[in-house]
């Protein structure tokens, strides 16, 4: 199924957009179709629109979305319906005219189906109600805070780091001082690929045998990366390494805009140090098989493979001010 | 005219279009045969060589993307490969398992490796490149891949390359009719593929005596996991798939192409049962490769799994669900009573949290399922292991012991930048896993919160053996006949023996052709202080580790699961009766004096 894009995760605004962008082509058609004269019932139109939104949100969007988010989606979009179809007394009159129709059993056809309603509506409603009653196990939702609050100060190997004064000692420009615009000058390239700007220069490609201090620095954090990160977050840091597939919470995603991107260097030089295991109790660290990375890396390792990530994906870290 | 005749008609005119189809596929195959190819190939001219500007483009995303595993020199020896096994490629030979060409010959580069990078290679490090990469680019890396750093073979020497294609476009699938698949079991044995793939294909043929071209262990594929499959494309129960790799083989590996010793129509039934072998939802037993009439008939209607599109992977169900039975529980896997309950795939990964991390775990999946009486609950595993490993010598540390590091249980080094600089690259966990590893016990276990029904939600015990403030209980089996539950208060505490273990049973541990059965029988309640107290009707934590004894697993190192929920189903009480047969009564109540009323304002209008 590679020829249909899901909307992947959570991304409200591709969602937003997607619907917003069909309910004004159908606006369009129903405007058409009215001006030709071959307008389609109010009554229809709305229907059809509600159970078209329903069907976008059960079936385009990936992973699913619990029933219960579908619902609150499904009461918004009715109410948004109601008021369209109640903006007038006219627009109200020819909207709800096939249900009268219906109950006054106008004709031969409008009895049979006033039959069929009375009959369908009690075994449907029962049905539901029998399938909410019936004990059912599905799996449980918790919602985890994915950034949870750092602390003012983590200890790392023995040596305090206060989190709103320290710097990457790695980011740094050719004089050896901390220059964020130097090395946000040599990052990858925020498009598509994310590629790095020049191979063939040693200020862009840190494979070259005369790269010298941020760009080496940014492949020995690589070096450490694809020998200890990328079984979970990827060979693309999009969080869809080896394992991804057995761990719940699933890896991180620094290609995504709300991650690393909109995180201080400090935080992720914290999370990284301290793990799963290190987070607060909105962060889930019972479930979190995040390693503490000071077991097993040194100070200077977490600062390259930190600075490495924000190279990869062509992301600044957030500042303080 | 009649019905019969026009039916007759239509008969003719089936038979004629299926033999001018039959000719029209027919007259290529057989021109190709005349020229020595193998039946369903021909031969394809050389690509042209890419432009110098394509190439230049090819670079910039190599040393963005690929250089970190694939090398400098494109040799497979990149900072990622010391832990990695399989290894990367190593491109400098042109040897390329995944083809449409004959066995020997370099790969198409636009169909064959184009859809490498494009859909990865399952079961390795080798991701999906597809969205993250254009097509461009990955066209682009592949110019700069196959002209610089493919060193030994060129695309261009007309003197000794040429190409002859599987043409399997022109091709069509037979139909996996139970004749066809029953076919293909016999001739599994008849070609040999069960000497490496084993009587049940589950890869435990051979297990340990293969190596690739570069002196590396390599394994069976194993056919029960045909989302592992390299050359899957993402389209794991697609046949297709098989029968390109049976007809071309794998370059590099010791699995040959067949198509010199078999016709297209047996390759094919050859694709259609190991396809069918592929897990489904419900286990198609053939022990020992024996496929009755019967059970061919269920594997040719049987559904493939749901495949996660973000994983490539089986879909999770992290609720793992167990049904009430009367009387005794099961005393095997053959019992009527376990197709009551769905079984349930526990994915697994290795342990990387702590040391010593598990950088290659051969056990990446178990599938579960439970049962339980008024007493006990009992859970069935089994998963595929290639080898049955029982720890021979005796260890000097004790069962309850966690920190191995003492004893010379160490995880892979980095290796860093001394590993390029080996030539056969000994200290790498590709190198080790032939013999490279002290072989221990295979084991698998589960963990319980104690006093679980106390947690504030959501808040569990640490996945690994808990934490201080609350315990699990541990239930461990390990093949050399050991059965015991710890009380686990963190990863790196010693266990504690519980006089609970003296109550849990195994009721069965077999490993044949392949793969491990345990069955584990436990009672429900034991001391509450101590261990679990499983009630019906609730969500209860579980996380299941398991060991490899060949993979040189032990303590540690092993492969783990997330947090599942084991759910007793409780008995259905009688309100879900009563409550909706009220709710329907009163909607027709309700209905009755909504038209009621309406007729009456009619009325009342046509009065007025």
């Amino acid at each position: 199924m590679t020829w249909l894009k899901l909307v992947e995760g959570y991304m409200p605004m591709q969602m937003i957009s997607e619907l917003a962008g069909s309910i004004l082509v159908f606006a369009l058609i129903n405007w058409t179709l009215n001006r030709a004269g071959m307008g389609i019932p109010k009554f229809w139109a709305g229907v059809g629109v509600w159970i078209y939104i329903q069907l976008y949100l059960k079936y385009r969007i990936y992973p699913p979305i619990p029933f219960s988010v579908r619902a609150i989606y499904g009461t918004v979009s009715a109410c948004g319906i109601f008021m369209w179809v109640s903006g007038s007394e006219d627009a109200w009159q020819e909207f709800k005219r096939p249900v009268m129709n219906v109950m006054d059993g106008i004709s031969g056809f409008h009895k049979g189906m006033r039959t069929v309603a009375l009959i369908v509506i009690p075994l449907a409603l029962g049905g539901f109600a029998y399938n909410s009653f019936l004990p059912s196990f599905e799996e449980p939702i918790e919602l985890r805070t994915v950034h949870p609050a750092p602390p003012a100060t983590t200890k790392v190997h023995g040596k305090t780091f206060v989190l709103q004064v320290v710097e990457n000692p790695y980011r740094v420009n050719n004089e050896g001082k901390y220059d964020q615009a130097y090395t946000d000058a040599r990052i990858v390239e925020q498009a598509m690929g994310r590629l790095m700007k020049d191979v063939n220069d040693p200020n862009y490609n840190p494979w070259d045998p005369n790269a010298e201090g941020y760009t080496k620095y940014v492949r020995e954090g690589g070096e450490i990366f694809f020998q200890n990160c990328h079984f979970c977050h990827g060979d693309n840091l999009n969080g869809r390494g080896l394992w991804a597939y057995a761990f719940n919470p699933i890896p991180a995603n620094f290609t995504d805009a709300g991650t690393i991107a909109q995180l201080q260097e400090t935080f992720v030089f914290w999370r990284v140090s301290k793990g799963g295991i290190g987070l607060p109790g909105e962060g889930f660290p019972w479930a979190s098989v995040m390693p503490p990375w000071e077991q097993h890396l040194t100070v200077d390792e977490i600062w390259k493979v930190v600075m490495f990530e924000y190279w990869h994906t062509g992301y600044y870290p957030r500042t303080w001010d | 005219m009649s019905k019969s005749r026009y039916g007759s008609n239509l008969a003719r005119w089936g038979v004629c279009l299926t033999v001018s189809v039959l000719l029209g596929l027919g007259l290529p195959l057989s021109s190709g045969a005349q020229e020595d190819l193998p039946e369903g190939f021909k031969q394809q001219g050389l690509p042209s060589p890419p432009p110098a500007e394509q190439i230049e483009a090819g670079k910039r995303v190599y040393f963005t993307k690929c250089v970190w595993c694939h090398g400098v020199e494109g040799a497979g020896d990149g900072p990622g490969a010391v832990r990695l096994w399989p290894r990367p490629r190593n491109f400098n030979a042109g040897t390329f398992k995944i083809r449409h060409t004959a066995s020997g010959q370099l790969p198409l580069i636009d169909l064959d490796l184009l859809q490498t990078v494009t859909h990865g290679l399952p079961g390795s490090a080798m991701p999906s490149w597809e969205g993250i990469l254009t097509e461009q680019q990955r066209k682009d890396v592949l110019a700069f891949v196959t002209t610089q750093l493919v060193q030994d073979r060129s695309w261009q020497d007309e003197e000794f390359e040429e190409l002859f294609v599987l043409q399997l476009d022109q091709l069509t699938p037979k139909q996996n009719t139970p004749e066809s698949i029953k076919r293909g079991s016999e001739l599994v044995v008849e070609k040999k593929c069960i000497e490496c793939h084993g009587l049940e294909g589950r890869g435990d043929g051979n297990a340990f005596n293969l190596k690739d071209d570069w002196g590396f262990s390599i394994q069976p594929a194993d056919w029960h996991k045909c989302w592992n499959f390299r050359g899957s494309r993402q389209d794991p129960y697609n046949v297709r798939n098989i029968f390109r790799t049976f007809s071309t083989g794998l370059n590099g590996t010791p699995m040959p192409s067949f198509a010199d010793n078999t016709s297209v129509d047996e390759r094919w039934d050859i694709a259609n049962y190991v396809n069918s072998l592929c897990e489904r939802e419900h286990e198609i037993p053939a022990p020992q490769g024996q496929v009755s009439d019967q059970t061919a008939q269920a594997f040719s209607t049987a559904l493939p799994l749901p495949i996660d599109p973000l994983t490539d992977k089986p879909k999770s169900n992290f609720v793992i669900p167990s049904k009430f039975v009367e009387g005794d529980l099961p005393t095997d896997e053959n019992d009527e009573r376990w197709k009551l309950v769905p079984r349930r795939w526990l994915a697994m990964g290795g342990q990387i949290t702590h040391k010593p991390r598990n950088f290659v775990n051969r056990i990446d999946d178990m599938w579960v399922q439970a049962l339980y009486n008024e007493t006990h609950i009992e859970f069935m595993f089994r998963w595929d292991d290639r080898t049955k490993s029982i720890q021979e010598d005796e260890v000097d540390w004790d069962p309850t012991e966690v920190n191995l590091g003492d004893y010379g249980v160490e995880e892979q080094a980095p290796q860093g930048t001394t590993f390029a600089e080996d030539p056969f690259h000994q200290e790498s966990i590709a190198a080790k896993q032939k013999d490279g590893y002290a072989v221990y016990s295979d084991g698998v276990a589960f963990q319980f919160p104690v006093k679980w029904q106390e947690l504030p939600a959501p808040r569990k015990p640490r996945y690994f053996w808990g934490d201080e403030r609350f315990s699990v209980d541990l239930t461990k089996w390990t093949a050399d006949g050991t059965l015991g539950v710890y009380e686990g208060t963190g990863w790196d505490q010693d266990l504690t023996e519980l006089d609970f273990q003296e109550e849990v049973e195994v009721v069965k541990a077999e490993w044949a052709n392949g793969r491990w059965t345990v069955i584990v029988k436990r009672p429900l309640k034991g001391d509450y202080e101590e261990v679990a107290y499983l009630e019906a009707g609730k969500y209860i934590p579980m996380v299941f580790f398991a060991w490899d004894g060949h993979n040189g697993d032990v303590g540690r190192k092993m492969a783990v699961s997330a947090f599942y929920y084991l759910v007793m189903e409780p008995q259905i009480p009688l309100t879900t009766y009563v409550y909706p047969g009220l709710i329907t009564v009163g909607i027709v109540i309700i209905e009755g004096w909504v038209l009621g009323r309406r007729a009456n304002r009619r009325k009342e209008k046509g009065q007025a």
